[in-house]
């Protein structure tokens, strides 16, 4: 069945893998064979994505707040309850994001109520602001190990994998359960983006 | 499934998707911790894992991992908790439905956070809704034990 799946991914795109406990495909397009084009055009919906309010609500600046946006919410506005994530980005100094939202891999099932993810809930760090910010810049930092968590390319797709693993929080995105809109696409597809993207050398839009 | 509640062990034969604070009040009867929402916007039913404030109506009891104490397990009536001591003193209480909840918070900040300020208080209690507006006291009764605990 490998070697099946092996050699029909060489026809189509270069070599295709499954790989065990995230359930998603690898397919590394032959060397060479993804223009700067097929590269935007993947960082387009990957921007589609990441500019998402599942995503940009948390992956806010340094003033620690988490934020309510997006079609669920009548306007923008910080976490109701007088939410401060603090300098830990956890909650630590005062109430932990894991008071309401606990880890768990099971659907969330429940209307309005706090969402829970295979990891332990938190802010991204700091440095990876999306909120409020354009797609170009995104882009930049996206690419920058400096500020994307040292990751390279490579790193940037095992990202996805890994969270694929363990239920994250960019499964959660696509999947966030009752009354909240998901964003675009789904793991498969985001993979494959990255992967292309990564394999165009990352461009960003001019 | 076995869990531990206030230091001891119980069997409790549930669903593993079943909330926490359904097997606390309906399985083993402990009602002091109450069910307002379901949905974490109220905090009445804050207990502790392991030390922290848990709502446990988010908590499926099959994902729950380390101890749980409850309002019952906090303190005794001849030895209270510097919380509830505090609370007894600003007679904070009006009808009390969300004040275990409160209480539970309250303890659990105070543990790692044994100096705060005003606004410290404000960002953690304000997740817990009191429908009788106790805030001025629960702010009150907080620096009092926070005091008490620092001195003990
Ligand atoms: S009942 Fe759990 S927060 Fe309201
Ligand atoms: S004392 Fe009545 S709800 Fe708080």
């Amino acid at each position: 069945m490998r070697r099946l799946i092996t050699v029909t991914g060489l026809l189509l795109s270069g070599a295709a893998l499954a790989s065990d406990g995230h359930g998603l495909v690898i397919k590394t397009p032959p060397v060479g064979s993804v223009s700067r084009t097929d590269g935007l055009q993947a960082w387009e919906k990957i921007h589609a994505v990441v500019s998402h309010p599942r995503c940009v609500n948390c992956h806010t600046d340094e003033q620690n707040l988490p934020m309510w946006s997006g079609p669920e919410y009548a306007d923008v506005r910080p976490h109701g309850m007088n939410i401060h994530a603090g300098e830990s980005r956890i909650g630590a100094e005062t109430l932990t994001c894991q008071t309401c939202h606990v880890t768990s891999t099971r659907p969330n099932t429940v209307p309005r109520a706090a969402p829970h993810t295979g990891m332990e809930w938190r802010l991204a760090p700091a440095e990876f602001l999306w909120f409020g910010v354009d797609g170009r810049t995104i882009c930049e930092q996206i690419r920058d190990p400096e500020r994307n968590g040292g990751r390279d390319g490579a790193g940037l797709v095992e990202h996805i994998t890994h969270d694929a693993e363990k239920k994250g929080f960019i499964t959660w995105g696509f999947d966030p359960g009752a009354g909240r809109e998901p964003a675009p696409g789904g793991m498969q597809a985001h993979l494959d983006d990255m992967i292309v993207w990564v394999a165009a050398e990352m461009p960003c839009p001019e | 499934m076995k869990i531990t509640v206030n230091g001891e062990m119980h069997d409790v034969a549930v669903a593993p998707d079943m909330p926490l604070l359904w097997v606390l009040r309906d399985e083993l009867k402990l009602t002091g911790t109450k069910y307002g929402c379901g949905i974490a916007q109220c905090g009445a039913c804050t207990v502790h894992i392991d030390g922290v404030a848990v709502r446990s109506c988010q908590m499926p009891v099959g994902d729950l991992e380390g101890e749980v104490t409850t309002i019952e397990g906090l303190g005794q009536p001849q030895v209270l908790h510097a919380v509830q001591a505090a609370w007894v003193e600003h007679q904070v209480a009006q009808c009390g439905y969300c004040q275990s909840g409160q209480i539970m918070a309250a303890a659990s900040f105070l543990d790692t956070n044994p100096d705060p300020t005003d606004a410290d208080i404000d960002r953690v209690m304000s997740a817990n809704l009191c429908r009788c507006g106790t805030y001025p006291r629960i702010r009150e009764a907080v620096k009092t034990a926070a005091a008490s605990l620092r001195g003990a």
